[in-house]
């Protein structure tokens, strides 16, 4: 039996949103919130922006923090998890913008082939009342002997539901969001994405659920966390996950907990 | 002090401040009847999420003939942000 002797995560960043956290939304005009009857305040807006958290794969993910942990088994040497994305976002046109990423799901406590190493380049129209991004996708499993390139086009409704992309109620911090896609590489493959967030206080939780359709066959992949802030963009938290992800789509599970730190800059 | 917004319609920014609310009220659920101020909190306070602001381009066009891009939208954190953003777009008079 493994025994988790310590655990470390690290949290870095979250553009946006947690959303409800101050400490994770884009930063251009955080600093704003003091001088808000400064009339330029947004003109100040840089042209970059970088978010760091758990995945590039939505807006929820970069939520999440970033985490690494690291367990110790029985005297053998400590085991790393590792889930990580940074998105860099720039603008192109008025109601357009670019996004690049890199994601990690890794680590040596998990097998190679559930781990994934990611790239990609997106293109956001904002058609209100959808949002539509189109984009390409590199991933590739632990060995890089699995590897996956492939197109993606989704969208999501802006709004217009109790509860998506705003909170239910100012007593109900709960909010959700839904992504219809489809990717192309090595077949073609709809999917569906669902994010649900619930806040209180220092204290937030999300649940992302994204189910592919591959081959006739339909698969599941869940992940989740709950986090406590503790001080600034440093959280305690806990995170899991199961089911079949890309790009080999094997069965696999884990649960963790640590330590995090979540972060949004503009340059 | 009173600009002028893009189809040459003259503001004061009380009165660009007082239409930006009205439009962020209009898209809070349960905010109907709450105080919302400069420094009320987007994401924090009313809950908005990332792609949620981007609701707020429409009706500041039609309101206020102010067209504000998305890389502009997703920075903001408060409502004074946005009074600032669609001010700092008016032209001076």
């Amino acid at each position: 039996m493994r025994a988790r002797a310590l655990a470390l995560a690290l949290l870095l960043g979250a553009p946006a949103a947690a959303q409800g956290q101050d400490t994770t939304r884009a930063a251009p005009a955080a600093d704003s919130a003091h001088r808000a009857s400064a009339p330029a305040a947004a003109d100040t807006a840089r042209r970059w922006a970088l978010l760091i958290g758990h995945s590039y794969s939505s807006a929820r993910a970069l939520l999440q923090p970033a985490t690494l942990v690291l367990e110790q088994e029985h005297g053998a040497p400590l085991y790393s998890v590792v889930d990580a994305g940074a998105l860099l976002r720039s603008s192109l046109a008025p109601r357009a913008w670019l996004e690049l990423g890199l994601r990690a799901r890794a680590g040596s406590a998990r097998p190679p082939g559930l781990r994934a190493y990611g790239a990609m380049a997106r293109l956001f129209a904002d058609l209100d009342p959808v949002l539509v991004a189109g984009g390409y996708e590199y991933l590739a499993d632990g060995h890089f002997a699995a590897t996956q390139g492939a197109a993606t086009v989704e969208l999501t409704p802006l709004g217009g539901a109790p509860g998506l992309g705003t909170w239910v109620s100012p007593a109900l911090h709960l909010r959700w969001r839904p992504w219809l896609g489809v990717s192309w590489g090595g077949g073609v493959r709809p999917y569906a994405r669902a994010a649900a967030e619930l806040a209180s206080g220092r204290v937030e939780a999300g649940l992302e659920a994204t189910g592919w359709l591959v081959g006739g066959n339909a698969l599941g992949f869940v992940q989740g966390d709950v986090s406590v802030q503790l001080v600034g963009g440093l959280f305690l938290t806990a995170s899991g996950e199961a089911g079949r992800a890309p790009p080999r789509f094997e069965p696999g599970g884990r649960i963790g907990l640590g330590l995090g730190f979540r972060l949004a800059t503009a340059f | 002090m009173r600009r002028k917004d893009e189809r040459g319609h003259w503001w004061t920014d009380g009165g660009v401040e007082r239409a930006v609310i009205r439009i962020v009220r209009a898209l809070s659920p349960g905010w109907a009847r709450r105080p919302i101020a400069r420094r009320t909190r987007l994401h924090t306070d009313l809950g908005w999420d990332e792609w949620y602001v981007l609701r707020v381009a429409k009706p500041v066009r039609t309101t206020l003939h102010v067209a504000l891009d998305d890389r502009a939208l997703l920075s903001l954190r408060t409502v004074g942000d946005l009074v600032g953003s669609v001010w700092s777009r008016m032209a001076a008079a």
